[in-house]
């Protein structure tokens, strides 16, 4: 342990881990703590006083310090005095609520798969799944929720809210969470529930962690442990919010599972009023879906057969399609073969396109860049065709298959059409 | 017309990398750079203040060494820059980042009203695409996220009307001044940056903003004023990688051998191949 010039055994921070949060240096009780150029943390040690705390909240455990103690451990930062006040906010919080987001005139997928998450969280809390459900006429799905696992939905029903709009919407959601008052919020990290969660963790001035793609309950807390990809999917963070209700997240649509639908299940609608006092929302001048009738939503099959750009000329493509057939799937590709203009961008998988779980996904072509696995992970199979052997995607694939996609795919074909005979 | 953006360091993600040795992330030596959607946005600024007159500030939140994207943003065509820097901002989550941000915007506003802030869509490192609708609800103005295109701003009849991205299209929407955009990638393209410009924006004089000058409630800045906490990070779990199989000249025998593997579970064969 290096010294100081006082002789106090002082904390130093390894570089090569540091990752810049900032958290040491908001800890540090003598200011001692300043990034440097690279954006990383450095310690004064003639100021360092010696106590320690840097290396207690650092997350990555970039702080070496031999006295450091009960590190990483979920509510073990606050000072008794500040646990006091906190737990006079959280109490009176009850319940694992979903917003219920509407997919036109229906319950979206990533809302029943949100509520499967809230009844695995809610066993463990042994509290109630409560559905939180605005529109303008939407008591079937009010049932729909319940026939998915909600114990009880508060249906907020009103003309104005025919339509999203981020300022009724945030209004609306509000006044239902306000009233209600479960310990967790959970909504999907969709378009519309970015948008919409935002607003509402700052309107109850709570904690919002994004985009998550991992739930669980800490057992000794009882917290919410959240955890999600950052820094463009190279790194997982577990967050968590002690001190204030709701605990609030986005979650990744097709990372959760949805229960099973049972229509017989019972649970309470309740009508919840709404003086709709907003004016000067904006008003839409045009509305175009770009999905036409022969365009595919690849997240919705069991099967991708996905185009690289090592597999995107005219040869390739009709192979590809075929295999898709074959195994009742689509074909998906990667940004590059987006960006082309070979297929269209809704086929894109990947962090700019979209997040994909089929239980196969074939890539042909495709070498595997960080920003195109982080949405493939939730695959139940993955297999690679690819002449490159050192190509990043086989490091996450199933199964492997080096070699070019002329020679490999039409005998895949071949293969699979008799295994499927058999 | 009053434009104010906000703009984030951000180390470029696209070098961050993984020692496969210690299963860190290797950040030193990877270059700091302005959020690549704040650029877009910065330029955006600009165009409108071309069109309609007055003047675009750009701030950012961060350590001192943050003011290298403020001089990027003068060199974009920024008229005015502030750094807000404080020890008690360090550590802050989206909601106390956005209380901060709405402390700068307050500022500003007194100077000359503000009629549109401009943000990312996103961070590039953090993510979380919150901060825009934090700002935008401690404002209690027009919140626009995704925006592909803004159409037209009438300062006048203090209206806008942008092109914003839906799940499956996009719609056009016209809403009341003042507003908060946030900026995909497609909202502009932003120009080389010229001499005088340049030359400018490297002379420039950075003024720091700390908590006290923009009258901030210390309780609601950075780690305080955060109810989220890290509680630990990692490296998502590497994969064990399964069996490759080499294709030659004839690939039937590394095919056969491959779907072999594939299929070695039975109930995985079953879903797949009977439908
Ligand atoms: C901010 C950001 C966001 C991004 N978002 C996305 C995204 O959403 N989705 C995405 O996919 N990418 C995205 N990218 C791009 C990504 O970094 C990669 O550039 C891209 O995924 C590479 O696509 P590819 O694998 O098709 O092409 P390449 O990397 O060029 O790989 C082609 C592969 O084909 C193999 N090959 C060549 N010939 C044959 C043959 N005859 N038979 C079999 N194999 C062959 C090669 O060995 C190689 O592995 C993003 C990048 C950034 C910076
Ligand atoms: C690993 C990790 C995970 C985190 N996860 C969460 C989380 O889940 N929830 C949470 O609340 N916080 C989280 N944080 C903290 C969060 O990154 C910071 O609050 C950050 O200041 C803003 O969030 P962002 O980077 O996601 O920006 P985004 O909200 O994605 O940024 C959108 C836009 O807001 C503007 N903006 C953002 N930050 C600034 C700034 N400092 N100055 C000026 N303009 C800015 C820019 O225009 C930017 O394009 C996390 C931090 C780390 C290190
Ligand atoms: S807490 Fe750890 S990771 Fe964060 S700045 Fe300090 S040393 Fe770096």
């Amino acid at each position: 342990m290096p010294k100081n010039s006082k002789g106090i055994e002082v904390a130093e921070i390894l570089p090569d881990q540091c990752i810049g949060c900032q958290i040491c240096v908001a800890e540090c009780p003598v200011g001692a703590i300043e990034l440097n150029e690279e954006g990383v943390a450095e310690i004064d040690p003639e100021l360092c006083v010696g106590c320690g705390k840097c290396a207690d909240v650092c997350p990555v455990g970039a702080v070496s310090f031999q006295k450091a103690k009960a590190k990483g451990k979920v509510g073990a930062k606050r000072k008794e005095k500040e646990k006091e006040k906190a737990e006079e906010a959280v109490s009176g919080y009850e319940g694992m609520a979903v917003f219920i987001e509407l997919d036109g005139d229906k319950g979206g997928d990533v809302a029943w798969e949100l509520v499967g998450k809230a009844r695995e969280l809610a066993e463990v809390r042994q509290t109630k799944v409560i559905g939180f459900l605005l529109g303008s006429d939407c008591r079937e799905i009010a049932r729909e929720a319940v026939a998915w696992g909600c114990d009880e939905v508060h249906l907020l029903e009103h003309p104005g809210l025919s339509q999203y709009f981020s300022a009724s919407y945030g209004e609306a959601l509000t006044q239902l969470v306000d009233r209600v008052r479960p310990e967790v919020l959970l909504m999907g990290a969709t378009h519309q529930g970015r948008d919409l969660a935002g607003i509402v963790a700052t309107r109850l001035n709570t904690g919002l962690t994004a985009d998550c793609t991992e739930l669980s309950i800490d057992e000794d807390s009882g917290l919410l442990l959240m955890t999600r990809p950052t820094f463009g999917g190279n790194i997982m963070a577990t967050i968590y919010c002690e001190n204030y209700r709701p605990q609030m997240s986005t979650v990744r649509p097709r990372v959760m599972q949805a229960g099973d639908r049972d229509p017989e299940r019972e649970g309470a609608i309740r009508e919840q009023e709404w003086e709709f006092t907003l004016q000067g929302l904006p008003r839409v001048v045009e509305s175009v879906s770009e999905v036409s009738a022969e365009e595919v939503d690849i997240s919705q099959y069991p099967v991708l057969v996905v185009a690289g750009k090592g597999a995107c000329d005219e040869q390739s493509l009709p192979l590809l399609q075929e295999l898709a057939d074959l195994l009742g799937g689509a074909v998906a590709c990667s940004r590059p073969v987006a960006e082309s203009g070979i297929l269209p961008y809704e086929r894109q998988v990947g962090q700019t396109g979209k997040t994909v779980a089929p239980k196969l996904y074939i890539g042909v072509g495709v070498s595997g860049a960080i920003q195109h696995r982080v949405a493939i992970q939730g695959s139940e199979k993955i297999v690679a065709v690819n002449t490159d052997p050192e190509a990043a995607i086989l490091q996450i694939a199933d199964v492997g298959i080096i070699g070019d996609y002329a020679r490999v795919i039409p005998e895949m074909i071949k293969q699979m059409r008799e295994r499927m005979r058999s | 017309m009053h434009i104010v953006c906000l703009l984030k360091q951000v180390p470029d993600t696209a070098e961050v990398r993984i020692d496969p040795e210690t299963n860190t992330l290797i950040r030193a030596g990877v270059e700091s750079i302005l959020n690549p959607y704040d650029m877009v946005a910065v330029e955006q600024a600009v165009r409108l203040r071309e069109q309609h007159g007055g003047m675009v500030s750009a701030v950012t939140m961060g350590p001192p060494q943050a003011e290298a994207i403020l001089r990027d943003a003068l060199a974009l065509g920024a008229d005015q820059v502030y750094l807000l820097s404080d020890r008690a901002f360090a550590g802050a989550d989206t909601l106390a980042t956005s209380y901060t941000l709405f402390k700068a915007v307050q500022k500003l506003d007194g100077q000359q009203a503000v009629d549109l802030v401009l943000c990312g869509k996103q961070a590039i490192d953090g993510d979380t695409a919150q901060t825009g609708p934090g700002v935008a609800t401690r404002m209690g103005c027009s919140q626009l996220t995704y925006c592909q295109e803004v159409d037209w701003v009438d300062p006048k009849a203090r209206t806008i009307q942008i092109k914003r991205k839906l799940r499956d299209g996009f719609e056009r929407l016209r809403a009341g001044l003042p507003a908060l955009l946030t900026a995909e990638l497609e909202l502009a393209t932003p120009r080389r940056c010229s001499l005088p410009s340049l030359i400018r924006s490297l002379q420039a004089e950075i003024p720091v903003w700390d908590a006290d000058s923009m009258g901030a409630d210390r309780e609601l800045l950075g780690l305080k004023g955060s109810p989220t906490w890290v509680q630990a990070i990692f490296s998502p779990q590497p994969k064990e990688p399964g069996p490759q199989f080499q294709a030659g000249e004839d690939s039937s025998r590394a095919v056969s051998e491959a779907l072999e593997a594939l299929f070695r579970d039975e109930d995985f064969a079953e879903k797949l191949l009977k439908h």
